[in-house]
């Protein structure tokens, strides 16, 4: 075990030297480093946070705090490390849709934007999907508008403001009328398909059992991209619908952070975010492989995606 | 205090309902464009029904008396330590506070007694630090 | 469907040493962290999951459900012994337990707890490892119209707890519901009377409520009265009769019905993800008392009342596990810690888990039965150490129950805002109390606001707006005439409790 860490050690040690040769080689947090983590106890972000923070801790010997802090998906939270002195203590973790789409809708409202910043790292993407019942009358998106068409509405369910703006948008576009089913979470969306009471919602990965159980089918996928493991389902923009959402896992600390603290907890994230621990908990949640895009990748990805939802968002 | 209890408590929730319904409610739940169940909606009906219960219950009040003014007051005593400590735990942490409460508290009770003062200023507190820093692996207060 | 070799081995998987101590080290920790005020049976179980990343599966939940049964019966503990209860459930027990234990036996209430707890928590285990299936398919058909259905009913059941006077009662559901109005509206997801406080966007934290109506605001009662002068937090009567301080199995036989009721109401609750184990263990009071030939001695520490609010919360746990086994859906907190748990152990709950990994489910359900059994060996012994502790002094016994309120709830949300919420909240509920509004009604109402106006919301865009079409679904016409009939029955049954205690 004790040559096990060691070798570990040492291959955060080299990371931490390929990002960064001059810097951060020898930074190490002063105490406990705290990571929040946007979300309740109990669901996908809180698992791969904690995950995180356990081989994190286990490669690099920090003493690793997670914690819990709730509340607008991750804005409550953000909030709250935008305040915070940036002393590289305390770090969040959250996902980047619900971020922006209350920095599109309220960002006058919010005390941060997304300069507020300093990031560290991605740790997974997840993949949205709009999935049927398998006895659902239609394959692809068109199909589904056709038929809400011929019924005068169709009921979708749906867990998260960027899908009620997805929906609005596919109504605008094709003049088809849906009735949103507002669910708490992607189970619920789940529990109303198989029970019938709507034919089609939104998972982001709740709905895996059941694809291969083969009682759902993959009608589109949300993404920017089609999903990995539906590669015939078309997006809503191959669709015609112009509209996508790409939620990021992400982490970030306060901006202004020594940059010496930004490079080594970004090159420990780095070193956590492929080890198999990692690996293996990313799959369970969202059926795909762990993905890092660094602090500069990272950085773009929040800043791209502002933009397009400010296009995509904004009424 | 007979009847007056019920007058009261009525008063503050008749006004307290009228107050959501003009003033809060209007400047702080946005209104959206569409949709089936608007978010004023549940809190507008619920804060009439509100004014009314209080306005029956005016009119309408029934035996129940509190406990006495003394009772209150020294209730509130209570709720000053407690606020204080909240604050102080905000500033200094709860190591160095959670004593000092659990001292105040101790001694407004009426305990002098030295081998439970110690066991509930020194101690207790100890003892969750122990259990929820150096256990747990988690942070206090 | 599963071979009788998987469901053995499964079994034998679970019936191993290891996992032996370890649900029996998850026992002790649950009943012991969950009895602690301020802390609770599910943060018991938040405390508990980090600890199983290096465990094997099987290990690794038999853990946790040992914690999470463990926790089921020292959630009773402080509401027994101190009318402290730490979540809306565990008040229904303290409604009959902890005046129980005033009239000095509180380990015959705290024992009752742990029968009925275990008795109901077993039936619902049973019916999960027997017809979990059929069940599930079941909940599934419970739609947003049924679910609203079902919440009016549950609403119209707490006229059984109004208590003597209709309009106080209804202030106190009201002010519930409005307070559970704060946080994201249920359809749009706007901000609504968030007051700038972005941590209130998912609404209010439970754990800072629920203590600070429930907990908080009783030791503020008892210490305004006790001030300046010293007790044990706990008295003990001396008595001859062995009988006082245990349960005697004509006693238990005699709520036997009554723990039926609990038990069922509990599953069929606990089947529909969403509902909860607070409405199954007032559901079941409420039952019990109206049904009692006596139901005056209700609220002064009659066995049924603990017997009917610990065998409905203890089976809802259980049952939790059908929708979340067999579908994939938590139905409540713990049971995503759960999911979360099986996530981290590469276990996906859902139609095929039962085909994929049907050894580990079968020895999670072993594990189950073991627990049990623990739980009741345990239980014995720890609460007589309960009561030993609890009859400390009230001075210190306060004073670190709140500090332990502090730090649990620190823990539980965000911090100390939560903290601070919980001491509102606390001032909120010694107000109410001292005014005579019911604290019970105004929880339950807090609890059940937020799910019943998403369910209406959910129904409304089901109709197309139009709810009148609730006439198609037979279920949801049943529960609405039975609110009807139950709302009158309850006040009725009310009114001549009132008359008799008058006269």
């Amino acid at each position: 075990m004790p040559i096990k860490s060691k070798l570990l050690a040492l291959a955060a040690t080299a990371m931490i030297a390929m990002i960064s040769p001059s810097l951060a080689a020898d930074w190490k947090p002063d105490g406990p480093l705290k990571i929040q983590i946007g979300f309740g106890a109990g669901g996908s972000t809180d698992t791969m946070g904690r995950v995180l923070a356990n081989e994190m801790e286990k490669q690099t010997g920090w003493t690793i705090v997670v914690e819990n802090k709730p509340g607008a998906g991750g804005v409550a939270m953000f909030t709250g490390i935008s305040q915070m002195p940036a002393n590289g203590k305390t770090i969040g973790m959250g996902v980047s849709i619900p971020v922006m789409v209350q920095l599109v809708q309220r960002g006058d409202q919010l005390p941060f934007d997304l300069d507020s910043f300093d990031y560290l790292g991605t740790v997974a993407k997840a993949e949205l999907a709009l999935v049927a019942s398998k006895d659902a009358p239609f394959d692809d998106l068109e199909g589904m508008v056709a038929y809400a068409k011929e019924k005068s509405t169709m009921p979708v369910a749906i867990m998260a403001p960027p899908q009620i703006l997805m929906m609005k948008q596919t109504m605008k576009t094709t003049d088809a009328k849906f009735d949103l089913v507002t669910a708490d979470g992607g189970a619920e969306v789940m529990k109303l398909i198989l029970g019938g009471q709507v034919l089609a919602g939104f998972g982001s990965g709740e709905q895996l059992p059941y694809l291969e159980s083969g009682d759902m089918k993959v009608i589109a996928s949300a993404n920017q991209s089609r999903l990995s493991y539906a590669p015939d389902a078309k997006t809503f923009i191959e669709s015609g619908v112009n509209a996508y959402v790409e939620p990021v896992f992400f982490l970030a600390a306060r901006k202004g952070t020594d940059p010496a603290a930004v490079a080594a907890i970004a090159a420990a994230i780095d070193a956590a975010v492929q080890s198999p621990a990692v690996a293996k908990i990313v799959k369970n949640a969202t059926n795909g492989s762990p993905l890092n895009m660094g602090t500069d990748g990272t950085r773009k990805m929040m800043f791209d995606g502002l933009d397009n939802a400010k296009i995509l968002f904004a009424q | 205090m007979r009847f007056t209890a019920d007058r009261v408590s009525g008063t503050l929730f008749l006004a307290l309902g009228l107050a959501l319904y003009f003033l809060i409610i209007p400047n702080y739940v946005e209104s959206v464009t569409d949709g089936n169940i608007s978010p004023d909606m549940m809190p507008n009906s619920l804060s009439l029904i509100l004014a009314l219960c209080g306005a029956l219950l005016v009119f309408k009040p029934t035996l129940h008396s509190t406990q006495t003014m003394r009772s209150f007051a020294i209730t509130a005593a209570y709720v000053f330590i407690l606020t204080a400590g909240i604050y102080a735990m905000s500033l200094f942490g709860f190591v160095y506070v959670g004593p000092a409460v659990a001292l105040a508290i101790m001694l407004m009770i009426g305990e002098r007694r030295p081998i439970w003062l110690v066991a509930g200023v020194v101690a207790m507190p100890a003892l969750i630090w122990f259990l929820v820093v150096q256990v747990l692996g988690r942070a206090l207060p | 469907m599963v071979d009788l070799s998987i469901i053995l081995a499964g079994f034998s998987d679970a019936f191993s040493l290891t996992n032996l101590l370890f649900v029996l080290f998850g026992v002790v920790l649950g009943q012991f962290v969950g009895a602690v005020p301020g802390i609770g049976p599910i943060m018991a179980m938040a405390i508990a999951i980090p600890f199983t990343f290096a465990l094997s599966p099987i290990v690794a939940i038999s853990f946790l459900v040992g914690v999470n049964k463990g926790g089921l019966v020292g959630g009773a503990v402080p509401a027994i012994l101190m009318n402290t209860p730490g979540t809306p459930d565990a008040a229904a027990t303290a409604l009959d337990g902890y005046p129980l234990a005033k009239q000095g036996k509180p380990l015959k209430a705290t024992k009752m707890a742990l029968f009925s707890s275990i008795t109901g928590d077993t039936f619902s285990d049973i019916v999960l490892i027997t017809v979990s299936a059929p069940l599930a398919v079941l909940a599934l058909k419970m739609g947003p119209i049924e679910i609203a259905a079902l919440m009016i009913f549950t609403f119209s059941v707490l006229a059984g707890l109004m208590g003597s006077s209709l309009i106080k009662g209804l202030i106190a559901a009201v002010l519930g519901l409005l307070v559970a109005c704060i946080g994201s509206d249920p359809e749009n997801f706007t901000p609504r009377l968030i007051f700038g406080y972005w941590d209130l966007f998912d609404g209010l934290p439970l754990p800072s409520v629920a203590i600070g109506v429930l907990a908080i605001s009783e030791i503020l009662h008892r210490m305004s009265e006790s001030f300046g002068r010293v007790r044990p937090a706990i008295e003990f009567v001396e008595s001859d009769d062995p009988d006082q301080d245990r349960v005697t199995w004509a006693e238990y036989w005699g709520c036997r019905f009554t723990m039926l009721r609990g038990a069922v109401i509990g599953t069929i609750l606990g089947a529909l993800p969403g509902i909860g184990s607070t409405a199954a263990a007032f559901m079941s009071y409420a039952f019990a008392k109206a049904s009692s030939k006596d139901p005056s001695s209700f609220g002064k520490g009659n066995l049924h009342g603990i017997a009917a609010s610990e065998s409905a919360n203890s089976a809802v746990m259980g049952a939790n596990l059908i929708p979340l086994l067999t579908l994939g859906i938590p139905g409540s907190v713990g049971a995503a810690l759960i999911v979360s748990a099986f996530m981290i152990h590469g276990m996906q709950p859902g139609p095929l888990l039962f085909e994929n990994q049907g050894r580990l489910v079968y020895g999670l359900f072993g594990a189950m039965l073991m627990a049990n059994f623990l739980n009741l060996w345990v239980g014995q012994i720890g609460l007589r150490l309960w009561v030993k502790v609890v009859s400390a002094p009230e001075s210190i016994i306060f004073s670190s129950a709140l500090l332990l309120c502090f730090v649990g709830v620190a823990m539980a949300t965000s911090g100390l805002f939560g903290v601070a919420i919980m001491l509102i909240f606390a001032v909120l509920g010694y107000l109410l109390s001292s005014f005579g509004y019911s604290l019970v009604i105004f929880i339950i109402a807090f609890f059940l606001g937020p799910r019943f106006e998403k369910s209406i919301a959910q129904s409304l865009a089901l109709t197309n707006g139009d709810l009148t079409q609730a006439y198609q679904s037979p279920v949801a016409v049943a529960l609405l005439i039975l609110s009807v009939v139950s709302f009158f029955w309850f006040l009725k049954r009310n009114a001549a409790v009132e008359k008799e205690q008058n006269s």
